[in-house]
């Protein structure tokens, strides 16, 4: 079941994925990588080695420069608009940086998560249909924010903000979920309760589930495989539960060891987030 | 014994090392200059001695003795036409956002479909604030009548310039992880807009457009000069008749219009922009109590699994300003008498309207142009440096964080917002009936308005400062004085430098209508134009003005960059 081949048709597949961006930068290098139906996935690597770029590609919020993507058996890579919408709805994206609507209420931001299955602009609660409402609502109560349905979100902490972001994922009733650094903003106890929330919601839904993340022991403690990335390439793929911290350690390696200083400064950041054995 | 730690540690001045010189402090030093000869060269020019100046003032005065006691048998008129004005300029400012909005949405370059589309909507953004309001209208006005829809017209097209660039400004500011957040879900383009974009710059741009009407409405009060609708024909009318006492009864109608608008809508803008417009910063017994209900009515609402929005009080008093918004607009259009069903060939009046203005013929006019271009460059020039002179000491006077007495700023305020409602035109009015037509009583006019608004933005500049300077210059010993020039005044100096420029571009573009009224300058030249129907010249009048604003427009733009 762990195995990278997976099933017999990955829900998700990269294959010799490369993305420049304009300023000249080589994000992802030649990338392969195929995710099978429910697989709870988890991307590492150090900020810039391409993890978010990755993330971004599977849901079409960016284009490969050469290679294809897949995802449910539409190549996203080349999809029209229109293609990319009807893909998009499949697929629940939580960002760090939350992407609330600020000044409307939780409702409305967790009601913005229907769009895709709607025609036209909708502004306001009361332009959405009361079964959508409806569902809203459940989907608030199911991250435990139901009372705040009628508070701005610009009122909430970090960790009820990434919830009301995570119910408005929910609302699509995706099969794949996507976490960009879901917690990196949060403080280590919303941290915890934000990534079980997640993964109670995905397996519950028996969703796929992509999540980035640069704490290495909230990526082990859960993931059921780990790949991690290192400027732009796959440096490992593996099974969590045979994955032994020395590999992990590879990630974190620069290439360019000639620059001690900065080497030093990653073997620092990472003796904080690995448990001296 | 002291004095030997007082030995200077450089024995002669010649010893002294020279500060380096940069061709940045050259150049800025060589604007100065420049901008020095060019006040005096004005001064000359417009012939503006003391005598005339003092002259003038007891002109004004004896005007206004005149005035007294006013005779306010003209009421009914004057607050119908007041009325009227206000109507032009709310309906003249809502055509303004109407068209600003989708000007906006191009130009913006995280909104806008195509390159192109953003240097075309920018360009059109750009053209409409060339051409001075006064002057649209009395354009409109001949091609299309004369009356208050001419001047809607006008302060509906030139406000764009400013409303369009700040909505433009406030998308491009706007946060962009939840429009990709929002993206993600499968939601289209305009979905994604109208979902995240338009609460983000809802506040702002509410307070732009209410700024705007500020504008606007003394805009539109001297919009009847032109015949182009309001209170400022009636005004003219008693002036040029001699009925000074009416004069200032209608002139009275309109300043506390004016006055009590701009009061209510900063007090609005401000609670918007601060986004506190229904959670008061003060507990009261009544706040608490409102407080107190919202959540009760809010835990109802839950409580029962409602699916709309519980009417809190933060919600009852917006609907009631947009609800007020609205009676407003009905109400206003049902008193202007608005030809919207010859929508059609108003387009085409306008465009025959524009074709005739070409070619433009300069040889008519000949050598009054070049005057008249003079003149009103010379007004500009002398009313902002003037103003300015003025402007330090009441600014300094209202800034909170410098003067301690309360009562002398509030005093100060009362006076500046007492003179604010007066329109630079109406003043000129008065001064060119009490002065006779020239330069001066326009440039005095001018001045008043120019000292009035850099107050203000003088005062604002100075509160801005940082505190920590000030301390360490007061620790020295230094007295307040001493403190004010070494550690306030250095860091103002660029704000208020570029408030200064930008004072100068409005008093220029100001400067060139202030002849529609007598008061000097090439607008002279234009009215008369226009009503000879001479339109080839108005026509080359209008690019002389265009080429006057661009350039001061282009000089502001660079003194800046060197400044930054």
């Amino acid at each position: 079941m762990l195995s990278n081949s997976g099933g017999a048709v990955p829900l998700v597949s990269l294959a010799g994925v490369s993305k420049r961006f304009p300023n000249g930068t080589l994000a992802l290098d030649n990338v392969s990588l195929d995710i099978p139906e429910g697989q709870l996935l988890s991307l590492i690597g150090l900020s810039g080695s391409g993890k978010s770029t990755l993330l971004r590609h599977v849901n079409g919020l960016l284009r490969p420069t050469s290679g294809v993507v897949e995802v449910n058996g539409t190549q996203v890579s080349s999809a029209s608009n229109r293609e990319l919408r009807k893909v998009r709805r499949d697929i629940g994206f939580v960002f760090q940086q939350f992407g609330l609507v600020g000044r409307t209420t939780c409702l409305e931001n967790v009601l913005n998560g229907a769009l895709g299955s709607l025609k036209g602009p909708r502004y306001g609660v009361w332009s959405y249909p009361k079964i959508l409402r409806s569902q809203a609502f459940d989907q608030l109560d199911r991250v435990g924010l139901a009372n705040q349905a009628y508070q701005r979100a610009d009122t909430l902490s970090g960790g009820q903000m990434q919830r009301v972001a995570i119910a408005r994922s929910l609302m699509q009733r995706p099969k794949i979920m996507l976490a960009d650094e879901p917690v990196a903003s949060l403080d280590p106890e919303s941290s915890a309760q934000v990534l079980d929330l997640l993964l109670r919601v995905s397996i519950e839904d028996g969703m796929t589930v992509v999540v980035t993340l640069h704490q290495v022991e909230l990526a082990l403690g859960w993931a059921t495989r780990i790949v991690g990335l290192r400027d732009g390439k796959v440096v490992l793929d593996r099974d969590a539960t045979t994955l032994k911290q020395e590999d992990v350690m590879e990630v974190y390696q620069r290439v360019d060891s000639s620059l001690s200083n900065e080497s030093d400064i990653v073997s620092d950041d990472f003796a904080s987030v690995v448990p001296a054995p | 014994m002291s004095g030997a730690h007082l030995e200077p540690l450089v024995k002669s001045a010649s010893a002294l090392p020279r500060a380096p010189k940069n061709w940045r402090t050259s150049v800025i030093s060589a604007i100065f200059v420049g901008f020095v000869i060019a006040l005096v060269w004005s001064w000359l020019y417009i012939d503006m001695t003391l005598s005339t100046v003092f002259g003038g003032f007891s002109d004004i005065w004896n005007l206004i003795l005149y005035m007294f006691p006013p005779i306010f048998d003209n009421f009914p008129e004057a607050l119908r036409t007041t009325l009227e004005t206000i109507w032009m300029a709310l309906i003249g400012t809502t055509l303004a956002v109407l068209l600003s909005i989708p000007l906006a949405f191009m130009a913006a370059r995280n909104t806008s479909p195509h390159p192109a589309v953003i240097a075309v909507a920018r360009g059109i953004i750009a053209l409409t604030r060339a051409i001075p309001t006064l002057v649209l209208a009395a354009i409109f006005a001949s091609s299309v009548g004369i009356g208050p829809f001419p001047g809607i017209l006008a302060l509906g097209l030139h406000s764009i310039g400013m409303i369009a660039k700040l909505f433009t400004e406030a998308i491009e500011n706007t946060e962009a992880t939840s429009r990709d957040a929002v993206m993600s879900t499968g939601a289209g383009k305009w979905q994604s807009i109208l979902t995240t974009i338009i609460p983000q710059i809802t506040p702002s741009s509410v307070g732009t457009s209410l700024y705007r009407l500020d504008i606007n409405l003394r805009e539109s009060a001297v919009l009847g000069f032109v015949g182009a609708g309001g209170v400022g024909f009636l005004i003219q009318s008693e002036l040029r008749g001699l009925d000074y006492q009416r004069a200032i009864s209608a002139v009275t109608v309109i300043f506390v219009a004016i006055t009590l608008i701009e009061l209510v809508s900063a007090r609005l803008r401000a609670s918007i922009i601060g986004d506190h417009l229904f959670s008061p910063s003060k507990q009261t017994p009544r706040s608490m109590a409102r407080v107190a209900s919202d959540q009760q009515k809010i835990s109802t609402a839950l409580a029962g699994r409602q699916l709309t929005l519980p009417w809190t009080y933060e919600r009852v008093l917006r609907a009631s300003v947009g609800v007020s918004y609205l009676v407003m607009m009905v109400v206003a259009f049902a008193t202007i008498d608005m030809p919207l069903l010859s929508a059609f060939s108003l387009v085409d009046d306008l465009a025959k309207g524009i074709a005739q203005l070409f070619p433009p013929d300069f040889e008519t006019a000949g050598s009054e142009l070049l005057k008249g271009m003079l003149e009103t460059t010379a007004i500009g020039f002398i009313a902002t440096a003037l103003g300015l002179v003025i402007a330090i000491p009441l600014g300094i006077l209202t800034a909170r964080n410098i003067i301690i007495r309360r009562v002398v700023i509030t005093v100060t305020r009362g006076i500046l917002l007492l003179i604010r409602g007066l329109p630079e035109l109406i003043l000129a009015v008065i001064f060119v009936a009490a002065m006779g037509l020239g330069p001066v009583p326009g440039t005095l006019a001018l001045t008043i308005g120019t000292a009035t608004f850099m107050a203000k933005l003088i005062g604002d500049a100075l509160e801005e400062v940082q505190q920590a300077p000030r301390e360490g210059v007061s620790a020295t010993g230094a007295s307040r004085v001493q403190e004010f020039i070494s550690a306030v005044l250095p860091q103002a100096l660029p704000n208020l430098v570029s408030q200064t420029l930008y004072m100068l571009d409005v008093n220029l573009r100001s400067s060139t209508v202030l002849g529609i009224v007598g008061g000097g300058g090439i607008g002279f030249l234009l009215i008369s134009a226009i009503r000879g129907y001479e339109t080839q010249t108005v026509g080359a009048i209008i690019l002389v003005i265009f080429a006057i604003v661009y350039a001061i427009e282009l000089l502001g733009a660079f003194v800046r960059w060197m400044v930054e």
